[in-house]
């Protein structure tokens, strides 16, 4: 994001917030993701109607109901194709993705490589759980191989995606991941991503206190959490990125596994160039049709 | 019927193998004649190979106004016979037709392998040789063709030539002189071997200037454009992809964007959100991509958005005949949803109202906030048809309503009003955030189950388009209103039927025909109207079941004597053939006794 963009006006985190209460169950982790995206919109500074919060189904995806922002609940797995076109058409607006691990890598996986490759300016946030806790405890994408749920009662005999490795395969420029167990820590990386300019992925382990595993808890977050930043890791090497990023589901590394240091320009940003340079070329549209007469 | 010897009106089908130059060959017959001011139309098939396989095309010109590609062929050209027999109906030999073919096929004119019709006239030309005469390669062989047809029949000669000499113009002056050459070996062939009954094409009126030409698929692209659409999603799917391939090249130019996206849904999923962001947008698929678009449609129906989806229908089911027109979508269009919803359909009927169409269904998606669907089909979107300029002055163009100052100092985006239509903000507008939502929702746009609200938001969806229902504007009635032997024809069918209209009225038949451009929601009172004088006729579509039939009886009181005159894709209507039709329809009305049946052709 360009922060130009900005009105100069100072706001804070709870000018980010509803009156509307959340669904989620009490110790969900998507509190805690709320309350950071807040913090980052805040530290960004862009006027609540400048931003666009785009969502899919799930219980991450009712986040944007709960910010000022306008907001787009949409349909399970498409937020990715709506966020696109809503900011390749007003390139002005700071535009948010937000969705679960279903709506990301299972039934709007095929989305992402794309979203990615284009470019467009946008930060995808996946609460990533592990589970399907909305309908109430199937298996998701990421479930680790022989979880058992009301879809897998014997265990799952498949293995999960593995999200980060895979965005960073398909060439994003901007791949981190958080915690709510670490608040500041995940607003800061949000923020980062927010204003990384082009297509950002920032996954958030964000637990089920409902369905999920005691070792995937907020309070089991905050022992097993690993900042990459003490760990002196590189993120300008996606190499060294992606080997972290295999021990997904063994390892809770948090921060910034890769950012491009020079980002490629994006699709809006290049969409905005083709325009300007071809404008001078545009026949009045009532006369548009002129171009058909055979001459 | 027709004064053979000065026609006024003349059909050309051509057929040979990919590499033959048959759509070249025709492309090059109908600027010509565009350029001269005559009215034309000209229609390609193929077999669905990319290259080489079969290649057909018809070419109909004309002093008047056309409506369809026409039936019988007034001129058959075959570079060889197995292609050409391959297209079946969609190329009929009657025993008027000249048949023109290559005479290196080897077969004798009284043994050529047409089933059922001795055509009088015969000619078996060396067009490969005269070809090789006159550039020492046989790639010229269309350039030929053009020769024996304007030979023949006194076509736009002058306009023929110029069209060469500007098309071979890049590739030098040897080019050009060797393709001249074989169009003068032809127009000398045709010289040295007169018909037996010569025919001469009628000039166009000296008034006639020059027209457009252009196909279905441009002319809704650039309706789309003209009528302020800055975005365009959707995946390539024949016979709807040069809608997206007008907008890659055009729509930067007007500050819009386009998007090739990952598949079908991604493709109606961006072009909704562009409409979200405040931008008219639109997406083009055929059948299978229609199907892959409902679930984001019903989304779009209940967050109340404008969007326009254009389906240009092709055979069916699933890739069915994706080269062939068919008007098997209408349920699909109307009906496939999730959930109560009503979405308007409209059906273009021609290159030129497809401008019309395209305007309309914009206006209506921005005043009513709905998906609007426009159900053209392969043949309307990919006949070439010469247009009238077009006097842009008489569209008006709708903008979605705004919120005032005032609406935005309490604004509810979904709040009631008394025609269901709530002024809608966007992204970036001060004062009107709110929530979009494919869950329902309250007037703020915030989540409910409420089985109360959900009632009173199913009535202002469906309430707002009532209005659609008394649009008589989108009726079109021909022919006596009080006649008792009608016809309703829509999409491309809607042009052969409006052929044979005039041809029973020639015939003394009193008989009206309805093209509807509004197919969905059935305008009830207007049907009521319209069949009130009725006493037999036919819903004439080209699909298996007749699917506006069906859905007309669903809605309104068809009476029992209007029946179903349908087949499926790639079985062309014929204007005469409908006429018989409707002879049999007076001559059964005189006889009231004996109730009536259907002719069988």
């Amino acid at each position: 994001m360009n922060t130009a963009e900005t009105d100069g006006r100072t706001y804070l985190a709870k000018d980010f917030k509803t009156d509307l209460k959340p669904i989620w169950c009490p110790g969900c982790g998507d509190f805690g993701v709320l309350q950071a995206i807040h913090r980052a919109l805040a530290a960004v500074g862009r006027a609540p109607h400048d931003i666009a919060f785009v969502s899919g189904i799930g219980c991450s995806s009712r986040i944007p109901g709960y910010t000022t922002a306008y907001g787009f609940n949409s349909v399970h797995g498409r937020a990715l194709p709506i966020a696109q076109g809503l900011k390749l058409a007003n390139p002005d607006l700071l535009v948010l993705v937000a969705g679960g691990d279903g709506d990301g890598f299972s039934i709007g996986g095929g989305h992402v490589p794309h979203a990615i490759r284009r470019n467009v300016d946008l930060t995808y946030i996946v609460m990533d759980n592990q589970i399907y806790g909305l309908t109430k405890g199937q298996l998701s994408p990421t479930s680790p191989r022989g979880l058992k749920t009301v879809t897998s009662e014997l265990g799952s005999l498949e293995e999960p995606v593995n999200p980060l490795l895979y965005v960073l395969a398909y060439g994003a420029n901007f791949v981190a991941q958080g915690t709510p167990a670490d608040m500041s820590g995940l607003a800061e990386v949000i923020e980062a991503a927010i204003r990384y300019p082009g297509f950002s992925f920032v996954n958030v382990q964000s637990p089920c206190v409902t369905f999920g595993e005691e070792h995937q808890q907020v309070k089991a977050h905050r022992t097993a959490m690993k900042p990459l930043a003490a760990m002196g890791h590189d993120t300008t090497d996606r190499l060294a990125a992606m080997g972290l990023a295999q021990k997904y589901g063994q390892e809770l590394h948090t921060g910034v596994f890769y950012k491009n240091p020079t980002p490629p320009p994006s699709l809006d940003v290049q969409v905005r160039e083709r325009q300007a340079s071809m404008a001078e070329k545009a026949v009045p549209r009532e006369r548009i049709f002129d171009a058909f007469l055979q001459k | 019927m027709r004064d053979l010897a000065h026609m006024d009106d003349l059909v050309i089908g051509l057929a040979g193998s990919g590499g033959d130059g048959i759509v070249s060959t025709g492309e090059a017959l109908i600027a010509a004649a565009a350029y001269e001011g005559y009215h034309a139309l000209m229609t390609k098939s193929f077999g669905s190979q990319v290259r080489g396989g079969e290649s057909s095309c018809r070419v109909r010109l004309s002093t008047k106004r056309l409506h369809n590609p026409g039936g019988m062929l007034d001129v058959a050209v075959a570079l060889n016979w197995e292609d050409f027999l391959r297209f079946g109906a969609e190329l009929p030999v009657s025993g008027d037709s000249v048949v023109i073919y290559e005479a290196k096929t080897g077969i004798a004119p009284s043994a050529i392998p047409l089933v059922g019709v001795s055509p009088k006239q015969v000619l078996a030309v060396p067009i490969t040789e005269l070809a090789k005469k006159a550039c020492g390669t046989d790639k010229a062989k269309n350039v030929v063709v053009l020769g024996l047809i304007a030979g023949y029949f006194g076509i736009a000669r002058e306009s023929i030539l110029r069209g060469l000499r500007k098309k071979f113009a890049k590739k030098g002056e040897e080019v050009v002189q060797a393709n001249e050459r074989a169009f003068i070996l032809g127009e000398e062939f045709a010289r040295e071997h007169p018909l037996t009954q010569p025919r001469v094409m009628s000039r166009p009126p000296p008034s006639a200037g020059s027209k457009l030409l252009t196909d279905g698929n441009d002319m809704c692209a650039a309706a789309a454009v003209f009528a302020g659409c800055e975005f365009f999603g959707g995946y390539p799917i024949t016979p709807s992809t040069e809608i997206m391939q007008y907008f890659t090249r055009e729509v930067w130019k007007y500050g819009g964007a386009v998007l090739q996206a990952e598949d079908e849904i991604a493709g109606i999923g961006a072009a909704l959100g562009a409409s979200f962001g405040g931008k008219k947008a639109m997406t083009a698929t055929s059948g299978p991509g229609l199907s892959l678009k409902t679930e984001i449609l019903g989304l779009a129906s209940i967050a109340e958005l404008p969007l326009v989806l254009v389906d240009v229908q092709r055979g069916g089911p699933s890739t069915g005949l994706p080269t062939k027109p068919e008007q098997s979508d209408l349920f699909a269009a109307a009906f496939s949803a999730h959930g109560d919803v009503c979405r308007p359909v409209l059906a273009p009927t021609s290159v030129a109202d497809t401008v019309d169409v395209t305007v309309e269904a914009f206006n209506i998606a921005e005043r009513y906030q709905t998906p609007v669907l426009i159900l053209s089909d392969q043949e309307v979107a990919q006949r070439k048809e010469t247009v009238d300029p077009i006097d842009t002055s008489r569209f008006h163009i709708e903008e979605r309503r705004r919120p005032t100052e005032i609406e935005l100092k309490d604004y509810a985006r979904f709040r009631a009003t008394d025609d269901g239509v709530s002024p809608i903000s966007h992204p970036g507008m001060p004062g009107g955030n709110y929530q979009g939502a494919g869950i329902e929702h309250n007037d703020h746009g915030n989540p409910t189950a409420s089985g109360k609200v959900h009632a009173a938001m199913n009535d202002k969806r469906f309430n707002k388009l009532a209005p659609l229902k008394r649009r008589r504007d989108l009726f079109h009635i021909e022919g006596n209103p009080n006649a008792p032997i009608a016809l309703v024809g829509w999409g491309s069918v809607a042009g052969v039927c409006r052929e044979a209209l005039d041809l029973a009225r020639a015939d003394g038949l009193d008989v009206k025909l309805m093209v509807p451009w509004l197919l969905y929601p059935i305008a009830e009172e207007i049907y009521r109207d319209f069949f009130a004088s009725v006493r037999a006729g036919y819903v004439v579509e080209l699909s298996h079941q007749g699917q506006l039939y069906r859905v007309l009886r669903m809605f309104t009181d068809v009476p029992a004597t209007v029946q179903p005159l349908c087949r499926g894709g790639a079985n062309p209507f014929q204007p005469i053939e409908l006429l018989n039709q409707l002879r049999a329809l007076a001559r059964s009305l005189q006889q009231p006794a004996a109730g009536r049946e259907a002719v069988e052709e």
